[in-house]
């Protein structure tokens, strides 16, 4: 048979083809009938069937260009993206991430970084107000010391939801730009960590100076426990992803970088999640009047969470 | 699988698990810039909407304006970190920019992307976005398949899915060509190759000169003159067209049969 009789044979199979990847692309493909695609998928057999073939049937390259393209677009309409499922997620958030938290040396070095850093800078601005200006500038730091110069009284409801739109905002984003700056062979969410430590630290420590410094450890008590290690854990997960670089452990780097993403990136959804919790407190409860010991047993919960979910869940063990 | 060493243009081999080979072409920056400022534009029209939508409700629902304004920062935060990945995810791999664009992100062996990819990609675009998108640039033009470092991170890679029209065959138009076929001996098979090189030829011998097409056809047409024991005056032009007719359109001693039929003139365009 000659290639002009084929392609006349073939051409309204892939006609057909055509006109099924438009229905299934389009928006109404949840609604397609059932023979509809019983017979898409027959259609693109044919189709792979025919480009397999077409170097023994001569077709020229215009028709094998074409059917490169056509079962290209069946094969994507064919194999679509498989979408979020609630029970693996809920697994890998909490099962699998706390047992790889628990041994992640990546989180060791993030903890010690963040939490020395932010030490010594606490230690130096309570010592020294210059250090503290040159850290946190001028004018945040007049702004903190009036923030915090008045007990906390409590403000209305819905100035707290404000608030706690814009910690999501900007917390979140914080924390999700220091995990993607790990990339940069970790030495960029290293720079981002330090660089957060020490903003935070002499805060702290420039606070303990002001005459009334219980104002500010009022307002940071309920929310510090949550927000502070979702700070770590997206400095962990950033330095993962960029050692893996570094350390390939055998594979190309651009292997080990995928093992790191996929690992990572749950990892970063419980950092998330946490950052949403503070938000939440840091919005409504740590501005509002409640007593301190109210404050202090949400801290401590909240604490007391996040122990069991490193370390009780975390702990290795038998799957 | 993916990986041709040293190919010169931007085609990436797949093989599905039918078993079939089939090519992509890879987007390259002047593809995804464009759907990268249409998404942007498609953002920011979306919040601008959402803002007046919900400054709207809460008035008549009578709250205040900072539960607007936390709302309208919740709603950007996830827009601005998860437009991408959501999209990509439940819109099977593109965007509303990357639709337009006719590109979709896949795996680099040719699977659809999962959630998981189609977020992490997007989420790592902070850092190829560091600074003005030159560091996306850098990376990939450091690799075949122009993935930039979140494409990298994720296994994932952005074709071009373009709707090419059949074309159907070629047809010569000149009837002298299928007189020409007919002094071909019957018993010439021609290579792949060969056909290859001729169906590429009739594909674009409309596009030159007369002059220039004799040039062109002199290469192959003078050995197969000598061959086939043709007269020197031959047109050699017509004698590569009637050799594509041999070999594409019908056999020796079909072409008086179906020279004059309709279906023929139908194509001759």
């Amino acid at each position: 048979m000659k290639v002009a009789d084929l392609l006349e044979t073939r051409r309204e199979n892939w006609r057909e083809l055509e006109q099924l990847c438009t229905l299934l692309e389009g928006p109404s493909r949840r609604k397609a009938p059932a023979p509809a695609i019983a017979r898409f998928s027959v259609l693109y057999r044919t189709a792979c069937a025919d480009l397999a073939l077409a170097d023994a049937y001569q077709l020229p390259p215009s028709t094998v260009h074409y059917l490169h393209q056509l079962v290209g677009r069946a094969h994507n309409q064919l194999y679509r993206t498989r979408t979020f499922d609630m029970t693996t997620w809920l697994h890998e958030l909490f099962v699998r991430v706390p047992r790889r938290l628990f041994g992640d040396n990546c989180l060791r070095l993030a903890f010690v970084v963040f939490w020395g850093v932010f030490l010594l800078s606490a230690i130096t601005a309570y010592h020294s107000p210059e250090f503290a200006e040159r850290v946190m500038g001028a004018s945040m730091m007049g702004q903190l010391e009036e923030n915090f110069s008045e007990p906390i009284t409590g403000r209305r409801a819905d100035i707290g939801g404000g608030m706690a739109g814009f910690y999501v905002y900007n917390n979140t984003g914080i924390g999700l730009r220091c995990f993607a700056f790990g990339l940069l062979f970790g030495i960029g969410g290293l720079y981002v960590t330090v660089f957060n430590a020490a903003a935070i630290g002499a805060a702290f420590g420039h606070m303990g100076t002001v005459p009334e410094p219980q104002h500010f450890f009022h307002f940071v008590t309920a929310h510090g426990p949550f927000e502070l290690t979702a700070v770590v854990l997206s400095a962990a997960a950033g330095m993962r992803l960029g050692f893996s670089l570094v350390d390939t452990r055998g594979y190309t780097r651009t292997a080990s970088l995928r093992r790191a993403a996929d690992e990572t990136m749950p990892t970063m959804g419980a950092a998330m999640v946490m950052f949403f919790l503070a938000a939440l407190i840091e919005g409504f409860l740590s501005p509002s009047g409640a007593p301190y010991s109210l404050k202090a047993a949400v801290a401590v919960l909240s604490a007391g969470m996040l122990m069991f979910y490193f370390v009780i869940l975390g702990y290795p063990r038998e799957e | 699988m993916a990986d041709q060493r040293g190919q010169l243009d931007t085609s990436i081999e797949i093989i599905t698990p039918e078993n079939i080979a089939f090519q992509y072409h890879v987007a390259g920056p002047f593809r995804r810039l464009p759907a990268y400022l249409i998404d942007l534009l498609i953002r920011a029209v979306i919040l601008g909407v959402a803002a007046i939508g919900a400054a709207l409700s809460f008035g008549l629902l009578g709250l205040g304006p900072m539960w607007w304004m936390g709302a309208i920062l919740v709603f950007g935060f996830v827009l601005t970190w998860f437009y991408g990945g959501l999209f990509e995810t439940y819109y099977n791999g593109q965007t509303p920019g990357k639709r337009l664009m006719q590109i979709r992100v896949v795996s680099t062996n040719g699977q659809p992307i999962n959630g998981m990819q189609a977020v992490m990609r997007n989420v790592l675009r902070a850092i190829d976005a560091q600074p003005f998108y030159l560091s996306a640039l850098v990376a990939s033009m450091m690799n075949d398949r122009f993935q930039r470092l979140g494409d990298l991170a994720c296994g994932t890679m952005v074709v071009i899915e373009e709707r090419r029209w059949f074309e159907g065959l070629m047809r010569t138009g000149e009837p002298e060509a299928a007189k020409m076929a007919g002094l071909i001996p019957a018993d010439f098979q021609p290579s792949r190759t060969l056909a290859r090189a001729l169906a590429i030829y009739v594909q674009r011998r409309r596009m030159f000169s007369w002059p220039r097409r004799l040039e062109i056809a002199r290469h192959l047409g003078e050995p197969l003159r000598e061959k086939f024991n043709l007269p020197p005056a031959t047109n050699l032009d017509l004698l590569l067209c009637g050799l594509y007719h041999r070999t594409f359109i019908t056999d020796r001693g079909e072409d008086e049969i179906r020279e004059g039929s309709p279906f023929l003139e139908m194509q001759t365009t």
